[in-house]
């Protein structure tokens, strides 16, 4: 597994915090540990991910797209099964939440009516999404918009951050399950 | 009786040409150039999709390519292994029997599980780059251009020391598409690398159109993103055209020679409605 270029921060933090008990205590700021707890987070669902993995086949190219779909469902069931009792916050760890709407309505701050709209135009309206659902299979995923992606706390192979009419939400990129979600995240388009 | 006959022959010739009318492409300039066809938006399984691929097992004949780029949406809609059959698996079969490659491009319509289909030749990839002669192409997944897939694109760019350096990806950087337009926000990030690093040519699909923009900093920009799908009229007057096709499906033919790239654009019905040529950029300090 890759480790996300955040985990550096986390580490000298963690070692910080061991060397220096009492003072990283009250340097740490509530920002560091949110990131901290929302990375054990990610952490924790990438050792459901690569659980549910060892009890699918492994999968290379292959010339049979059935192999293809069949290991998508297959690892999808794994997963909505290892985390049949997933609830909101579970990944999106509470204490960090509050920076990324921040961070996202602070980007699409910057953005004309126009430019937001492009970015949730090709899905249907009050799509329903629901954690540990599979992503409809039917429907594109709308394009994450570059610049907000450098903002936001990086992401293990395993997930990546997707953006459904208001919602933030973290997909798995191989089962294509919704992992979590942030409502209402993303401000309305003004008329 | 036998003039009606006549007439009625005439009709049916004429209606045969208007379903599959002559196709106009040209033979190569070049004997040893790279050459390659180019299709966007592809994967519908329809009518439109069957013909545009006729067209192109036509040209085949004539201009020969050895291999097909996909700038993504490749298989709208449901991704059932029929789906693959019906919408990529079929329609190309002539190509695929001539031993043509694909190398595909991720879309947003398109799951990233795409990438272990080895047809589409992306070895289990989002983003890869595979080389032709003296040409390095860059295949960006602009669905999800995260900070692991810019340093890539940069390492790899500097890293080639190709004379041609070509990138293609779903979203075009400029456009005048009414239902999407220039992807600013994708350009901001990878325009810089393609300027610094010389690459002289970028395709794009998502609009279902034609579009050839005037050269921007010194790339030459094609959308192509009507392979199958088409919005007829969506090119509005933005400055941006240098040509524009909007009112019936079409692909383009390239072919890379020495320093300079022939196109050919041609539509459903195999007429070409574009054609030119683009000189490679030539990095400063280099010959």
């Amino acid at each position: 597994m890759r480790i996300p270029k955040t985990a550096s921060s986390v580490i000298l933090l963690t070692v910080l915090a061991a060397a220096y008990p009492a003072q990283a205590q009250q340097t740490v700021n509530p920002a560091g540990a949110a990131a901290l707890e929302f990375h054990k987070r990610i952490e924790a669902y990438v050792a459901i991910h690569n659980a549910a993995e060892a009890k699918v086949p492994a999968l290379g190219s292959t010339s049979d797209p059935a192999k293809i779909h069949d290991r998508e469902v297959a690892l999808g069931r794994q997963i909505q099964a290892l985390r049949a009792n997933a609830k909101p916050g579970d990944v999106f760890a509470p204490e960090e939440q509050p920076y990324l709407v921040k961070i996202v309505r602070a980007d699409f701050a910057t953005r004309s009516a126009a430019a937001r709209k492009a970015l949730v135009q090709e899905l249907p309206k009050n799509l329903k999404i629901e954690i540990n659902m599979v992503y409809p299979t039917s429907l594109p995923l709308e394009t994450f918009p570059g610049r907000l992606l450098r903002l936001l706390p990086d992401l293990p192979p395993e997930l990546e951050y997707r953006i459904v009419g208001h919602h933030l939400l973290l997909r798995d990129v191989t089962a294509n399950l919704i992992v979590d979600i942030i409502r209402d995240v993303v401000p309305t388009i003004p008329s | 009786m036998r003039v009606r006959l006549t007439h009625l022959a005439a009709l049916f010739l004429a209606l045969a040409v208007v379903t599959h009318a002559a196709n106009e492409v040209r033979p190569p300039v070049g004997k040893d150039s790279v050459r390659f066809a180019v299709i966007g938006d592809s994967g519908t399984g329809d009518k439109a999709q069957y013909e545009v691929a006729t067209q192109l097992a036509d040209s085949i004949q004539v201009f020969p390519f050895e291999f097909v780029i996909m700038l993504g949406d490749n298989i709208y809609g449901s991704e059932r292994p029929q789906d693959f059959q019906k919408k990529f698996e079929i329609p190309y079969k002539t190509l695929l029997d001539l031993k043509v490659l694909f190398y595909a491009a991720l879309g947003n319509h398109d799951d990233p599980n795409q990438r272990f289909y080895k047809p589409f030749n992306m070895g289990g990839q989002r983003f890869y780059s595979f080389q032709r002669k003296d040409t390095r192409f860059f295949v960006l997944d602009s669905n999800y251009m995260d900070k692991d897939q810019q340093a890539w694109l940069e390492k790899e760019l500097a890293n080639s020391t190709s004379k041609w350096k070509i990138a293609y990806f779903h979203h075009p950087l400029y456009s005048s598409g009414a239902t999407h337009g220039s992807e600013v926000d994708l350009r901001t990030i990878v325009e810089p690398l393609f300027i610094k690093y010389g690459v002289s040519l970028v395709f794009a699909g998502h609009e279902h159109f034609y579009e050839r923009i005037k050269p921007q900093k010194g790339i030459a920009y094609f959308t192509s993103g009507g392979a199958a799908k088409l919005r007829d009229g969506d090119i509005l007057k933005t400055g941006l055209t240098a040509k524009g096709f909007d009112t019936e499906q079409s692909f383009m033919l390239v072919e890379l020679d020495g320093d300079v790239m022939h196109f050919q654009t041609l539509s459903r019905r195999g007429a070409v409605v574009d054609s030119g040529d683009v000189h490679r950029v030539i990095p400063e300090g280099s010959q």
